[in-house]
């Protein structure tokens, strides 16, 4: 019974033992290489539990094959009609095939300066085979700055595949468009002119509606006060036709009708802040110079 | 054979006084036995603790934010959803899992609850520091691609002429910005995004923040860049919502693209401004639009006063027009029935009617007059004056008024 246990238990201690020697783990964030005496016989990029033999036959080569980012330099460059811009270019790259990664980069450190003089030389041409009014138009259908960075992260992909660096270019981007000190302050100037442009525009486009509002009321208020006119005649031509029915009634006699108006006009004229100058030989003045002579009439006296 | 052990017992029998020596010895043995036998139980027993403990190491607890895959040999245990464990709602310990003990399983917890907030302010100026007596530092005239971060934007359409002769179609533009992102996908974060390896001592989560920034950063950087030239400085001053959404779908298209797993929750544009150094020229830009604005209800005001004034105008001519009407037809009709009135008394009696509405008219007319004056011409007076002083006494009317009143 001991014994057995023994055995069992120098087995499993042999067994793991074996286990760390022959065999090894791939995570499934990395990939590996396999090397026979210093040569690579295996490429691995499926993670898992992997054979080999022990050590000074066979040695394993794990590489991160996640993404990482890396950024190139602020550089200054030209576009296709020679005007300078400043860029700067960040690559999302991972170690794709162990085995060319293995071969010709080695580290990540060496990848990223191999990386560093890559994305310049790609910059250059791609950037040189664009007109600037393809990064920046006032056109946005002349915009094609997601084009050129497509066409640089094909550049450089064919670049590291032709150096067979075994890394993949998953994105590429400029992250800095900017431009040099000298034509920022030319920039600057065409800002203030633009503006000043605008200003005058704001200005006169303000004042026109300004002037248009007013005429508008004004024109509104003619039309308003002529309609208002014409109502008011049509009212007073309604009053003098109804006033003329009334006149006919005078008709049956005229001169009495005349004689009353005229009192009622006196009266009404006359009414105050008035002076009234008589002159002698008018009735009144007469009163005062002494006492008519009336008598009564005979009530028989015929008339 | 016997014999012969006997004779060895035999042997052995002269040294009897040995014998409590050999009786000493195998009690050595057997407390030794006894030592060994003990010490092994011990050591089973100390195996059988190290079992249980290696087992019990496998157990794992997953956090309410958080969500877990378990590496098999390196490789993503389970299938379809069951790659992920999430601290589950069911059993006496949702919370706790249990996994094959290193070096055959590993448990990797992802925070995918947690967002993160990350400010960024590469299209930013260096602020200036706290204006103090020596610290006092010029606006720079021009703009330093190092230190300065700004986007490009567009110019409007129809200042091309004045950009022609510049050599430039576009403006400046200063941003602030602010991105808040979470892990959404676990297994391809964890397949995908190269995640530093943690320390002793570090949080995981910090290690996952810190290694992920700079990716975040120039991604974020890259779509801005893209998303801005396509407006222009109005548009960028002006929007505080279509361009941050338009950079939150760039962004979030890039990220899926390369399988990140990431998910952008929000981007905000919490400042925009223009360059410094052309303040004066864009504050005087805005004050002609509050110019302007100010014109306009100027003009406004203007136009409902006018209106207001045109439409009492309109309405007293009309009332004006009515009482005429009023006043004209009922005058005609009170004169002509007066008349009608009038009409048999006269023809019988004409002249006492005629004097009789003579003399009340002039009655009254004396009655109300001011002032009268008797004029006697002397004889042969033919080029007598007369001078009137008209409205000498503004009083006048209101005395006589008032010593009419009583």
């Amino acid at each position: 019974m001991k014994n057995i246990a023994i055995v069992i238990f120098i087995v499993l201690i042999v067994a793991i033992l074996g286990l760390y020697l022959f065999s090894f783990q791939v995570r499934e964030t990395q990939s590996a290489l396999v090397t026979t005496f210093g040569k690579p016989t295996r490429e691995i990029t499926d993670p898992g539990w992997k054979f080999k033999w022990p050590a000074p036959i066979q040695t394993k080569h794990p590489f991160d094959s996640r993404m990482r980012v890396f950024e190139g330099d602020l550089i200054e460059t030209e576009t296709a009609e020679r005007v300078p811009i400043v860029v700067n270019t960040y690559v999302v790259w991972r170690i794709a095939e162990p085995l060319g990664f293995f071969n010709a980069v080695g580290t990540v450190r060496e990848a990223e300066s191999k990386l560093l003089s890559q994305i310049s030389d790609t910059q250059n041409t791609v950037i040189g085979r664009h007109s600037f009014g393809e990064f920046v138009n006032s056109d946005p259908n002349e915009i094609k700055f997601p084009q050129i960075e497509e066409e640089m992260r094909i550049d450089l992909q064919q670049a590291v595949a032709n150096a067979d660096y075994g890394i993949e270019i998953k994105t590429l981007g400029i992250k800095q468009l900017k431009i040099s000190k000298d034509v920022s302050e030319k920039v600057f100037e065409r800002m203030r002119a633009e503006r000043n442009t605008k200003y005058q525009a704001t200005i006169a486009q303000g004042n026109a509606e300004a002037t248009k509002i007013k005429a508008d009321a004004d024109s509104k208020k003619t039309e308003l006060l002529a309609t208002a006119e014409a109502k008011a005649k049509a009212i007073q031509a309604e009053g003098d036709a109804e006033a003329a029915k009334y006149y006919k009634m005078l008709e049956a006699d005229p001169e009495f009708a005349m004689f009353l108006r005229r009192i009622d006009a006196a009266r009404e004229t006359l009414k105050e802040r008035s002076t009234i100058i008589l002159r002698e030989g008018s009735w009144l003045v007469d009163l005062f110079k002494g006492m008519p002579n009336i008598e009564p009439r005979d009530p028989n006296e015929p008339k | 054979m016997t014999d012969q052990n006997h004779e060895t017992n035999r042997d052995l029998q002269p040294q009897s006084p040995r014998n409590p020596v050999g009786g000493e010895l195998d009690v050595a043995g057997k407390s030794l036995f006894e030592a060994l036998r003990i010490s092994f139980i011990i050591l089973k027993i100390i195996m059988i603790v190290l079992v249980v403990l290696f087992l019990a190491s496998g157990f794992r607890t997953i956090g309410p934010d958080e969500q877990a895959l378990v590496l098999q040999f390196g490789r993503i245990r389970g299938v379809g959803e069951d790659r992920i464990l999430e601290p589950g709602l069911v059993g006496p310990l949702p919370w706790l899992h249990w996994v094959f003990p290193y070096p055959i399983d590993k448990i990797i917890k992802i925070p995918v609850a947690k967002k993160v907030n990350m400010p960024i302010n590469s299209f930013w100026y260096p602020e200036m520091l706290p204006p103090g007596p020596k610290r006092r530092i010029g606006i720079p005239e021009a703009l330093d691609p190092v230190k300065d971060g700004y986007c490009i934007t567009r110019s409007e359409k129809q200042t091309q002429s004045i950009s022609a002769s510049t050599g430039g179609d576009y403006n400046i533009v200063h941003s602030k910005w602010q991105l808040t992102y979470q892990i959404d996908d676990p297994e391809r974060f964890f397949k995908n995004v190269y995640i530093e390896d943690v320390k002793p001592g570090q949080s995981y989560f910090d290690v996952i923040t810190k290694s992920i920034t700079p990716f975040l950063k120039a991604m974020f950087d890259d779509v801005v860049v893209t998303a801005m030239v396509h407006y222009t400085i109005d548009e960028a001053l002006s929007s505080q919502d279509i361009i941050p959404d338009d950079v939150r779908k760039l962004l979030q298209e890039k990220l899926n693209k390369i399988e990140s797993g990431i998910k952008v929750v929000s981007v905000e544009l919490p400042d925009t401004t223009w360059p410094r150094q052309i303040n004066e020229a864009f504050l005087a830009s805005h004050r002609a639009s509050q110019e302007s604005q100010k014109a306009i209800s100027d003009a406004r005001t203007y136009a409902e006063n006018t209106l207001g004034e045109a439409a009492g105008l309109a309405a007293e001519k009309i009332a004006q027009a009515r009482a005429y009407r009023t006043k004209i037809v009922e005058t005609a009709r009170a004169d002509a029935e007066y008349l009608q009135k009038l009409l048999p008394e006269y023809r019988k009696y004409p002249e006492l009617v005629v004097q009789k509405i003579y003399l009340d008219a002039v009655m009254y007319i004396l009655n109300n007059v001011d002032e009268k004056m008797i004029i006697q011409p002397t004889k042969g007076t033919k080029g007598t004056e007369l001078w009137l002083y008209f409205s000498r006494d503004p009083e006048l009317k209101p005395k006589s008024k008032k010593e009419q009143s009583p």
